[in-house]
């Protein structure tokens, strides 16, 4: 079967390739850090005592879950410009993954905080922690031990798809192999070798994930 | 020490306090006991303000806790708190549960609040646990380390919520021998239980209630030997003869 494949041409396209290796692990990495963060703050949102801060949250987190990414994506590319707000490609990208993502880790993030026994909170309460110092020192080393499977989940699916961005002109990945198949005819090698190197980044996040859970979840806690 | 003046406090339609009155002198040791549903552990969760109360005033060590603006954290540093249910951090060992709040409340320095974490562990009988976490203890040595928690903070006061009621009968004594302990050194204690031989030693009054009212206070004999009301009888009778 694969005595028609051309590694050579391949190897041609190398350094391509690792450009966009690289380029894909920055955009993914940043928007995994931005969706975090925003994670955590519209999680932050949706539990508080505030309705406003609640129900502003709460509109966030179900636009995002019940659109396409496809559709956010181009809402920012086309979009924005037309509304006069003028972006880096790159920065458009970034911020569709990191608002798309950051809806699903506030779930993530949610469940993780809700499973944590409320008289652990009183605990804190009694003893004169505020809101801050009970979610930094409580709860979220806690629910984030909890969820580092799901967080996972979700940055594959970040890394995933972020392939998306190929179609805003981006330099990614999925790019590279659309580059090399209209260069040179050859979509077997070129989505093929764009595929492996996803799976080295998915290697890449399990690694991490089960380096993370040792020093995260405390085995003698459960 | 603690001073409740016609307090009132409602679930809904549910009165849960009734017109409480009750002052606690500096250094009494207060037993609460009743049927469950009596409103006992929220009248010790008030003090806190675990539980906002709606009516009347609450006075803690010369701070109005029923008054919205009153910062609480000056008043909960000082009170020690223990649940029934031990409430530990499961992801921080028992050193690490007694000195967060030494720490990030009074502000000690790392050496100051562990010297003195190690310090009420030892007080607790658990000097050889400070490594350990909450899952690796006894429900008994949980309880201790709550206690432990409590006193590191060196408060003025020291709260009980039913601390024996999720023990097994054998720990049981291992708890009530460090709350009497504390007792006996002149902290200022109020304790929910039924735990009456604990009351019987220490207390300086025994508080009973019923459907959010107290219905007796009275020194631990007198109620014990001759309560004033048939509520107190029959709860005595059936507490006695269970």
């Amino acid at each position: 079967m694969l005595e028609g494949f051309n590694f050579r041409i391949i190897w041609e396209y190398m350094p391509l390739y690792m450009q966009c290796f690289a380029a894909t692990l920055w955009l993914s990495g940043l928007s995994l850090f931005g969706a975090v963060v925003v994670g955590i703050i519209a999680c932050a949102m949706r539990l508080s005592q505030s309705r406003i801060l609640r129900s502003i949250a709460g509109v966030y987190i179900e636009t995002i879950r019940s659109t396409p990414l496809l559709a956010q994506l181009y809402f920012f590319y086309f979009g924005l410009p037309s509304m006069g707000i003028m972006l880096p490609e790159w920065l458009t990208g970034v911020i569709a993954l990191t608002l798309n993502s950051g809806a699903y880790y506030a779930e993530i993030i949610r469940a993780g905080i809700q499973a944590i026994d409320f008289g652990q909170i009183e605990a804190g309460i009694a003893s004169g922690l505020s809101y801050i110092q009970r979610m930094r020192f409580i709860i979220l080393p806690q629910a984030l031990g909890n969820t580092i499977r799901p967080m996972l989940g979700q940055a594959i699916i970040l890394v995933k798809d972020s392939s998306l961005l190929s179609l805003i002109s981006i330099m990614e990945l999925t790019r590279a192999g659309q580059v090399l198949t209209s260069e040179r005819f050859t979509p077997a090698e070129g989505f093929l070798t764009t595929a492996a190197f996803y799976l080295i980044i998915y290697y890449m996040l399990k690694a991490f994930s089960g380096w993370s859970e040792k020093r995260l979840i405390f085995r003698e806690a459960h | 020490m603690i001073s409740y003046k016609n307090v009132n406090k409602w679930y809904g339609e549910l009165h849960v306090l009734n017109s409480i009155n009750l002052e606690v002198e500096k250094g009494e040791v207060i037993v609460v006991c009743g049927p469950s549903g009596s409103g006992k552990s929220t009248l010790i969760r008030c003090i806190n303000r675990l539980e906002p109360i709606q009516e009347g005033e609450l006075v803690v060590d010369g701070m109005a806790v029923h008054d919205k603006k009153t910062n609480m954290t000056k008043i909960r540093a000082e009170i020690g708190f223990v649940f029934q249910s031990f409430n530990l951090y499961p992801h921080m060992t028992a050193l690490e549960n007694t000195t967060i709040a030494p720490l990030k409340v009074r502000g000690f320095n790392k050496a100051e609040a562990e010297k003195l974490g190690r310090e009420m562990l030892t007080r607790v009988g658990l000097a050889d646990r400070i490594d350990h976490y909450p899952a690796q203890l006894s429900g008994g040595q949980q309880q201790r380390v709550a206690i432990a928690r409590g006193l590191t903070m060196k408060p003025k006061i020291m709260l009980f919520d039913e601390p024996t009621s999720a023990l097994d009968p054998e720990m049981i004594h291992e708890v009530l021998d460090v709350m009497r302990d504390l007792a006996k050194e002149g902290m200022t204690m109020m304790a929910v239980t039924h735990e009456m031989g604990f009351a019987r030693e220490v207390a300086s009054r025994v508080v009973f209630m019923d459907e959010g009212k107290i219905i007796e206070i009275a020194p631990p004999n007198d109620f014990f030997t001759n309560p004033q009301t048939d509520r107190g009888k029959y709860f005595l009778q059936s507490i006695l003869t269970h």
